[in-house]
């Protein structure tokens, strides 16, 4: 099986071809553009279709178009394009349509600056768009998990038939590292239940997110709303590191989280009892996992995140504020240190 | 006096040789000689290497959105009518990005004055296809060449009846300041598109191409409201690019029909809550 060394963005066009995924929209924006290059390149040779867009607006409804044909369809974007994209993931969402959507996250608010933050947690995590939707979100944290989350992407996508982000960050896009490359190429059929081809066999298909009847809508948002209870009853995923025996816990997703354990294997050596939980699947969250571990101990739980405690307030939730939460976080374009977070492990130990 | 130190110099992150430079340098030029003081201008923008502008220059300034510095330059001179509004932006933002707004903007006609800075590329995510870039340019994602047909700006502008259209050069700055003075002194929508080089990732339009091909327009042939004529003469692309205005049709702008304004810009004259009171009294 060939290894290369390979950047986090091109790992995420090397796991969109070997799962299938056959048509590519995009439309440029630094720190993403990488993905858009490489799938220009690649694509086209393989026989998939490329386009790259007019706007953020057009590529995503170009993939709203071509998902709606049952092909496996992929765009990406970073924090300014993806809030542009949000539209059209909702009615995605609505029109209960497969897609993989990359967002390699920027700082902002605004134009912000290019350098790696975690601020689109919210409106990636907690839908983003209008209505009673969700999106499955996924949480890489290496160059290969930027390649096997989108693959994984896909599975879901499809299995669900809801659109998945993969969230990760402008280090995990710009990063380079050895990449595994996958052992299976997906060979993916159309579901003639209900994409819509242009053939006799699925005239009678319907893809579509406008119910006029109240009643009916309703239904359908329950139906929805089933659909991600099933989902976080089957598809949480997450690493536990060290969390045994441990006291603090910190929880960090992303590139946050290799500093975390970084963190963690210092304070270890200081004697200090922490442990990393790290969310793989940002939704569904992995409540009952931290829920387990809250009911389990005294322990205090620190999200470290590069937002203002937007992933603090799920872990609250998810422990029903049962135990102390500290938040240890930077903004801007800056990343975590693994210093900040070892004095703040420190402090929360000389406290104890 | 206004004098070109007034608009100030700033450190730039433009590559070095930028057909920018040029621009900037010629909008400074066009202020100054139309006596126009820093207070009195305002430069929006959006997203782009174009959109930087409005940081290079010291007056009112505005950097926005990709693809929309024209809402935002339209909601200015709105509040404030007496400001110059200058609306900078390239030919990914406005013709890509923004091209709906552009369109619109045409068919609203603001006293605003449109500057594009129309390089045939993206530059500041590095060298991506534009909707202005030539058939079979190759990029690093138009690998194979582009295929798509190149937005023709001012052929748009005109079948839109746009009030002033003219297209500069970035290499003829002396020519591309009395376009922009006639540009701002339009009263309307007025569209100057400039030819710019980008000599890091337009290799095919670079400063001898353009050169070899520019010339500027003593007389067009034909009356400038002849929309036909300018709309043929809009045509002419390839071993020769004229220079110069296009099409100007005056007609009355946006905020002729505001009779809002008529009292002078909004800042000047604040809500009148009392007439507010009367509203609400009348429901009563």
């Amino acid at each position: 099986m060939a290894t290369q060394l390979v950047k986090g963005n091109t790992a995420a066009v090397i796991g969109a071809l070997y799962a299938g995924c056959d048509c590519y929209f995009g439309y440029p924006i630094t720190p993403a553009s990488e993905i858009l290059q490489e799938a220009s390149k690649y694509f086209p040779k393989l026989g998939r279709k490329f386009v790259q867009a007019e706007s953020e607006e057009a590529a995503i409804n170009m993939v709203y178009g071509a998902a709606s044909t049952g092909h496996r369809v992929m765009t990406a974007s970073s924090g300014p394009g993806i809030s542009l994209k949000q539209e059209g993931v909702s009615y995605m969402a609505g029109a209960e349509l497969p897609c993989v959507i990359v967002d390699i996250m920027r700082a902002g608010p605004g134009l912000g600056n290019i350098g790696p933050e975690q601020g689109d947690y919210n409106q990636v995590v907690k839908g983003g768009g209008h209505g009673n939707y969700k999106n499955i979100v996924l949480a890489p944290n290496s160059v290969q998990e930027m390649c096997d989350f989108v693959i994984k992407g896909f599975e879901l996508a499809f299995k669900y038939r809801n659109p998945v982000v993969v969230l990760a960050d402008g280090v995990l896009g710009q990063m380079v590292e050895s990449l595994q490359f996958p052992e299976v190429s997906e060979k993916p059929e159309i579901d003639t239940e209900w994409a819509v081809s242009g053939t006799a066999e699925t005239r009678e298909n319907l893809i579509t997110s406008i119910f006029l009847d109240f009643n009916q809508l309703e239904e359908f948002n329950y139906k929805i709303q089933e659909k991600y209870d099933l989902i976080e009853e089957q598809e949480v995923d997450c690493d536990e590191y060290m969390t045994e025996d441990a006291n603090i816990i910190l929880v960090s997703y992303g590139i946050s989280s290799r500093i975390c354990k970084s963190a963690v294997d210092q304070a270890r050596k200081e004697g200090i009892k922490v442990g990393l939980f790290r969310p793989k699947t940002l939704f569904p969250f992995p409540k009952e996992e931290l829920k387990t571990i809250a009911d389990s101990k005294e322990c205090t739980f620190v999200s470290v995140e590069m937002s203002n405690g937007q992933m603090l307030e799920d872990i609250k939730l998810a422990i029903e504020c049962s135990r102390p939460t500290e938040l240890v976080y930077r903004m801007g374009g800056n990343l975590i240190t693994m210093d900040q977070v070892l004095d703040s492990i420190r402090k929360i130990a000389g406290e104890e | 006096m206004v004098s070109i130190e007034d608009y100030g110099e700033f450190e730039t992150a433009w590559c070095p040789g930028c057909g920018n430079f040029g621009i900037l340098k010629a909008i400074k030029q066009a202020l100054v000689n139309l006596g126009r003081s820093p207070h009195e201008v305002l430069v929006a923008s959006g997203i782009g290497q174009s959109s930087k502008t409005p940081h290079y220059l010291n007056c009112n300034s505005f950097n926005g959105l990709h693809g929309r510095s024209l809402p935002p330059a339209t909601g200015a001179k709105i509040a404030n009518h007496e400001l110059t509004v200058i609306a900078v932006t390239g030919d990914g933002d406005c013709y890509g990005e923004g091209g709906n707004h552009f369109l619109h903007t045409v068919r609203r006609n603001p006293d605003i004055t449109m500057i594009v800075h129309d390089n045939q590329i993206y530059g500041l995510t590095k060298g991506q296809a534009s909707p202005t870039s030539e058939i079979g340019m190759k990029t690093k994602v138009q690998t194979h060449g582009v295929f798509n047909m190149p937005l023709n700006p001012l052929s748009l502008a005109i079948s839109l009846d746009c009030s002033f259209v003219a297209r500069g050069y970035a290499g003829k700055v002396s020519h591309l300041t009395s376009l922009i003075e006639k540009a701002i002194e339009h009263k309307g929508l007025s569209l100057v598109d400039v030819l710019q080089p980008c000599v890091s990732f337009n290799k095919l339009n670079t400063f001898k191409w353009y050169s070899e091909r520019v010339y500027e327009m003593d007389d067009t042939g034909y009356e400038l409201n002849d929309r036909v004529r300018a709309f043929e003469k809009s045509m002419e692309w390839g071993e020769k690019i004229p220079l110069g205005v296009f099409y100007v049709n005056e007609k009355p702008c946006f905020e002729d029909y505001l009779d809002v304004l008529k009292s002078g810009p909004l800042y000047r004259n604040p809500p009148a809550t009392e007439k507010v009171n009367d509203l609400i009294d009348s429901f009563i």
